[in-house]
């Protein structure tokens, strides 16, 4: 009946080493520092509540990414995004390189993908999970990640060239 | 694909930076995460004793949910003589996206005194129907203006079950936003059969003083020993007006199987959020002046 105590003592570990990641990944859903926090607080709490449901814990890292990412998610949901940026709020930061211009217009056609697809992009690329373990975390099966996959890629291009 | 453009994306990325705060919040969430799941643990453990104590007991609650002429026809049989316990008689439940209520009532069984057992059940069943329709009132007025997330979960831990006391814990959690918990206590001599409250415990009314003193003394000791621990008083936050100074005459509170004093204190009363729900054992050699008598405080 009791939770296994090493399960939970491996849950803790796990979340302390891998608070930036974690914290990363939440904050790219939300852009803000105190949302941020909350989701990786509530995504710790699911996680400690559902150990049960954590059937190998050879896959504590797929399983929590999911919890965490559903957890942004959700959160989104409850409170529709508002994009505050501006052009001309950008431009006024601009110190005038090109460079810099194509940075803020890249990381934003990445904002502007479904969540579906910028998870992918997220945890394929800048987490270096497999295409598996990606499909594993959202649920899908690994074509349809995979076709995600390009047709973020695209899109962003898409977006880049315009 | 452009490889250059992902690595510029990842470089945004990776640079994202890191609140000092994050540390303080993964810890703060795993150990209230824990406190969840004791009370999760509490509740298991309830339900296997309630199973073990034979089917009767379910016949019983469904008996009482459903029948009440079935109910007193149960209750003279006397297979569970003497067995004082703790079952959940009705629960509310609402599962909607974004809208979460969970409230489990308990009812005491098993005692003589049909007063108090009634008094105390009907209680329970009012205070949860009051809480199910002011969240169904809010949920309504909430969907009228556009929506939003809004969940309250309520149940009951066992805190202490000895031949002698029963402590039952109410919860309520509310999550609108943050979220807040309050928990309310009652105790009962299993043997005499009567509530127990914190004044009855004591000759007079010094025990207010003497606990609360005792209690900031423990604050101050904790924030020494680690200043995540925050409390409201002046001693910590000389710059708050609204500090903690003493108790009130009937603050939460429950004996534990060892005979020990607990004082509980909601979220946010006595320190921040992050605290949680704050408790205190009040050492008995503290009290020993002011105790009625050795009975249930040892």
């Amino acid at each position: 009946m009791r939770i296994n105590s090493s399960l939970e003592k491996k849950l803790e570990n796990y979340v302390v080493e891998n608070k930036e990641k974690h914290y990363r990944i939440a904050y790219s859903y939300v852009k803000n520092v105190d949302d941020a926090l909350d989701i990786v607080q509530e995504a710790i709490f699911k996680a400690i509540v559902s150990l049960d449901n954590l059937k190998n814990p050879e896959y504590i890292r797929t399983w929590f990414y999911r919890i965490l990412i559903n957890s942004a998610i959700d959160f989104i949901r409850k409170q529709k995004k508002i994009v505050v940026v501006d052009d001309e709020f950008i431009s006024s930061f601009d110190c005038g390189t090109v460079d810099k211009y194509k940075d803020v217009d890249l990381y934003r056609a990445l904002d502007e993908l479904p969540d579906n697809y910028r998870s992918i992009i997220i945890l394929r690329f800048f987490e270096d999970l497999k295409i598996e373990e990606v499909a594993e975390i959202l649920d899908e099966n690994v074509n349809t990640v995979k076709t995600r996959l390009y047709k973020s890629l695209e899109k962003l291009r898409i977006k880049i060239n315009e | 694909m452009d490889e250059n453009k992902i690595d510029q994306l990842k470089k945004e990325y990776i640079n994202i930076p890191i609140p000092m705060e994050l540390e303080f919040t993964v810890k703060k969430s795993l150990k209230e995460g824990k406190k969840i799941m004791n009370k999760k643990i509490y509740l298991k453990r309830m339900c296997a004793t309630a199973a073990s104590i034979a089917i009767v007991s379910t016949v019983l609650t469904i008996g009482v949910n459903t029948n009440e002429a079935l109910a007193e026809t149960l209750s003279d049989v006397p297979v569970l003589g003497g067995i004082v316990k703790v079952l959940t008689f009705k629960e509310y439940k609402i599962n909607e996206e974004t809208y979460d209520a969970n409230i489990k009532t308990p009812a005491i069984d098993g005692l003589d005194n049909k007063d108090l057992q009634n008094s105390l059940n009907e209680k329970y069943l009012a205070e949860n129907k009051e809480l199910y329709e002011q969240f169904t009132t809010d949920m309504e007025s909430l969907k009228q203006n556009g929506g939003g997330h809004m969940g309250v979960d309520s149940g009951y831990v066992i805190k202490t079950d000895t031949d002698k006391i029963l402590s039952v814990g109410r919860y309520v959690v509310n999550i609108v936003g943050s979220s807040s918990t309050t928990f309310k206590y009652d105790t009962i001599d299993k043997e005499n059969e009567i509530l127990i409250t914190l004044p009855s415990l004591f000759k007079d009314d010094s025990y207010i003083e003497i606990i609360s003193e005792n209690i900031i003394k423990q604050m101050i000791e904790q924030n020494k020993a680690d200043e995540n621990n925050m409390y409201w008083i002046k001693e910590l936050q000389p710059e708050i007006k609204e500090t903690f100074e003493k108790i009130s005459k009937d603050q939460g509170f429950y004996i534990t199987a060892e005979g020990n004093l607990v004082i509980s204190f909601d979220k946010y009363v006595v320190g921040p959020g992050a605290m949680g729900v704050v408790e205190f054992v009040v050492p008995t050699e503290v009290l020993s002046d002011v105790l009625v008598s050795n009975e249930y405080i040892k």
